[in-house]
């Protein structure tokens, strides 16, 4: 696929951990470079943010983000790993597209993402409810990939 | 001066709890905040202690109206892990029952918007029409909803050949009315009135909320999963993707009555090829092995999108899923800004809401597992007692 090939190209040393499946590709970003690439993937190549997941590994706190090449049906997902477990922090990418806000503000209030520059940090879903800390956590614990 | 108009949670336009604040000046709206969270469903967290298959009958249950979109999505997800094959004859059982889906979810979309403006003979009209494709699932799979088609590698239903003549039929009734519903809705001078240049979501806009679905083909974006990343046998079938270019709520109304049309046809393909194609609906899959796989299907309201990660048993580690409500509530920002007060109900419900589908999470205030379960049992049983009295007094 050339738009594949094309974004590897210019991306880089700025992507790492590369998993090229059929259609979809699973790629580590730093958070310094998350913005560059987020730019690129919605600007220049029309993708679609599809939705992001956040997921505790033994690595770290996992933001998976999914854009979707809907002129070709293929998945790029770029994916930040933030090893501070208490404290994640990285930038949000909800300045470059609207489509991003809902989601960051969910991963923030189930994951305790503290999400960068984003306009709107403020709960999504449990707005009128004392502040949880890691809302999912005490099943993350039982269970890591 | 500006006023607050508060739309919710519990109102009568909105068949579950959500709450719009409107900030209004004289009869124009000015700005809108969305406050979702009344709900809370649980699902993702609750899949991941569920086997795969236990997952499906699970993610059926998001939502009664896509209730097959997010089994199907779900099993692509699972397949997409091990890149694991179905049989021909089952990818054209799910694009059949995929699109009756599509129909009965439009027709009831185009009844409820025909209501929201008054028009109530629109309403019965879809309402009653829509009651035929509720027949063709029970023929087809005993259940009018929740129909419990899917499995990863195939479908646990096979359509009798035998009834294939009389679904046949059912279609032939159900496209003479779609014809008169599209005469009634593209012509009707009372509809163009009243929608047309309501609520424009522009093209833009459509692309910066990453809008799906009809909400955003209505607006000029041409996105379908069935063209774009054709599973099951939307590669074998014909059908045309339906896209406007005003992104006002009379072009979201024509894009459903179109699709619906479409969908009439590709059902009818399917039945065709279901005459013929025989063998196996189901492959046998053993395990699923370690990774991650992405499944999407175009639900009648848009993409809706699960992401699976596995590690080798049979239960997934995390198991994210997107309703197409979730991309779409927030292009409200864009599309009620500046319209009378009066136009936003129908512009709010033009993007077909679903707020059980959004809401698909759960929020868990205490740390302590157990403690949280003892407190949901506590509540339970007080529901139970109440619920008793209230039936039979005190006693």
């Amino acid at each position: 696929m050339p738009e594949k090939d094309k974004f590897l190209e210019k991306m880089g040393s700025r992507i790492s951990a590369v998993i090229d499946k059929e259609k979809r590709l699973y790629f580590e970003v730093q958070d310094k470079n998350l913005e560059d690439v987020v730019n690129y993937l919605f600007h220049k190549m029309g993708c679609r943010l599809s939705t992001a997941t956040a997921m505790e590994t033994f690595r770290g706190i996992e933001v998976l983000y999914h854009f979707s090449h809907d002129a070709s049906g293929y998945y790029f997902c770029p994916r930040i790993v933030m090893t501070d477990k208490d404290n994640p922090v990285m930038h949000s990418i909800t300045p470059i597209f609207n489509g991003a806000a809902w989601i960051e503000r969910e991963m923030a209030e189930y994951w305790n993402v503290t999400f960068l520059n984003h306009p709107r940090p403020e709960p999504l879903l449990t707005k009128n409810h004392p502040k949880g800390e890691g809302l999912n956590q005490p099943f993350r614990i039982r269970r890591k990939s | 001066m500006s006023n607050v108009i508060p739309v919710g949670p519990y109102h009568p336009l909105l068949e579950e709890a959500e709450y719009f604040t409107l900030t209004v000046d004289g009869e124009t709206v000015t700005d809108i905040d969305l406050d979702i969270g009344w709900m809370h469903r649980g699902h993702e967290l609750i899949s991941e202690q569920k086997t795969f298959t236990q997952s499906i009958y699970l993610v059926e249950r998001i939502c009664g109206i896509c209730s097959t979109s997010h089994p199907l999505a779900c099993v692509h997800a699972v397949e997409d892990v091990d890149n694991i094959e179905i049989p021909e004859r089952a990818a054209y059982i799910r694009t059949l029952v995929g699109e009756l889906e599509r129909i009965h979810s439009h027709l009831l979309w185009i009844g409820l918007a025909g209501h929201f403006i008054g028009y109530d003979t629109l309403w019965m009209w879809a309402w009653k029409y829509r009651e035929p494709i509720l027949e063709m699932f029970e023929v087809i799979s005993g259940n009018r909803n929740h129909y419990g088609v899917m499995r990863v590698g195939g479908v646990a239903v096979d359509v009798d050949t035998t009834k294939l003549k009389e679904l046949h039929n059912i279609l032939d009734i159900v496209d003479k009315k779609m014809d008169m519903i599209a005469k009634a809705a593209k012509d009707d001078p009372v509809l163009k009135s009243r929608l047309v240049g309501v609520g424009v979501l522009s093209k833009q806009d459509a692309i910066d909320y990453c809008a799906v679905g009809p909400t955003a083909r209505a607006s000029g974006v041409a996105i379908d999963v069935r063209k774009d990343e054709p599973n099951d046998a939307y590669s074998l079938v014909d059908f045309n993707e339906i896209i406007t270019e005003n992104g006002d709520v009379y072009d979201k109304l024509v894009v459903r009555v179109l699709e619906t049309i479409e969908s009439t046809r590709i059902a009818r393909q399917c039945l065709e090829k279901l005459e013929k194609v025989n063998g196996s609906i189901l492959n046998d899959v053993k395990e699923i092995g370690i990774g991650e796989g992405i499944g999407r299907y175009e639900a009648p309201r848009g993409e809706v999108f699960h992401y699976v990660r596995t590690d080798g048993t049979n239960r997934p580690i995390r198991h994210k899923v997107r309703a197409p409500s979730y991309v779409n509530i927030p292009t409200f920002q864009a599309s009620c800004k500046g319209i009378p007060v009066a136009d936003a109900l129908i512009t709010l419900a033009a993007v077909d809401p679903c707020y059980c589908c959004t809401e698909r999470s759960i929020k868990i205030i205490n740390r302590n597992r157990d403690r949280c379960q003892l407190e949901l049992l506590k509540l339970s049983r007080e529901k139970t007692e109440k619920i008793r009295r209230e039936f039979y007094g005190s006693k």
